[in-house]
């Protein structure tokens, strides 16, 4: 499953395996486009013993965090239900505010691996 | 001749360092549009892009804010109506933004900011995070996040209300350096 970046939502792709989300996330009704990611969701983690997360955001606004925290917050429950998680949460080096977002959604991950990991810098 | 002031207005924006202003309607569908250019002319500055994206965040919470907030609406579409600005003065960049609002919203909105304002960023941060764990307050039309997302992105901020007639004018300043 593959939802094409806008100028104001991420590319989101979605296998039975793996989550990519990268790009910039203030969509103009979070509802509207965030029901179907999070179907997608739903509909593929657990069929297999492993899921990858990889998350590149370059900036979201404050609705799109709430949708960030219950993204995660379903996953550590898969997790905890015996899914092996791993997240990656990429930032680039000098963004400091999508580091922080991202140590402040790992504090209350308990059961996914969560890494923080320091991207290459800007692909424009 | 009218006394209009074209060259006035140029000048006032010229000499208050204004590298953008909108006031009228604002929509999402007009934010997307006008989120281009506010991009361009932060990119312009050759600002570091940890800088612009603090401004542009601050910038995206407040014109979300006069969408949601404003209580002056057009006749035809019942459109929210404001004014947004961003400008740049001594290496600083200041965010303002300003709405009418209805008499009844002035205390709860004043109560939220002032608290806000008395938090250092270990106490934004863990407010964020406790937001966001609990979910919106009743009266909010988006996550209850906004205010306190701005303040975690700005250096200081600032809130007026002008109550020069029955409905407030709410007014919010934000810097980020």
């Amino acid at each position: 499953m593959r939802f094409e970046k806008t100028q104001r939502t991420p590319l989101v792709e979605m296998s039975n395996s793996h989550c990519l989300i990268v790009g910039e996330c203030y969509p103009e009704n979070i509802s509207e486009w965030s029901q179907p990611v999070f179907a997608a969701l739903e509909d593929c983690v657990g069929t297999q013993d492993s899921f990858d997360v990889d998350i590149e955001l370059y900036y979201f606004n404050s609705s799109s965090a709430k949708f960030l925290f219950d993204f995660f917050e379903f996953l550590d429950d898969k997790a905890d239900e015996g899914v092996s998680i791993v997240i990656n949460w990429r930032y680039r080096a000098e963004d400091d505010t999508m580091q922080e977002a991202g140590e402040d959604f790992e504090e209350d991950i308990e059961n996914c691996t969560y890494n923080l990991v320091e991207a290459e810098s800007a692909d424009a | 001749m009218t006394n209009l002031d074209t060259v006035g207005l140029h000048d006032f924006m010229q000499r208050r360092k204004t590298l953008f202003c909108y006031s009228g309607p604002l929509t999402e569908e007009l934010l997307t549009t006008i989120s281009n250019p506010v991009r361009h002319q932060l990119t312009e500055n050759e600002t570091p892009e940890a800088i612009a994206n603090r401004v542009f965040g601050v910038f995206i919470e407040q014109a979300q804010n006069i969408i949601r907030y404003s209580s002056q609406k057009t006749k035809a579409a019942g459109d929210s109506v404001g004014t947004i600005a961003i400008s740049y003065i001594d290496e600083t960049f200041l965010i303002e933004a300003v709405n009418q609002i209805d008499s009844t919203q002035k205390s709860a909105l004043e109560k939220t900011l002032l608290e806000l304002s008395l938090k250092d960023q270990k106490d934004l941060r863990k407010l964020y995070r406790q937001r966001l764990k609990d979910g919106p307050p009743e009266d909010s039309q988006g996550a209850g996040l906004g205010f306190i997302e701005m303040a975690r992105r700005v250096k200081r901020f600032e809130f007026d209300f002008n109550d020069s007639n029955s409905n407030p004018m709410f007014v919010y300043r934000g810097w980020v350096e």
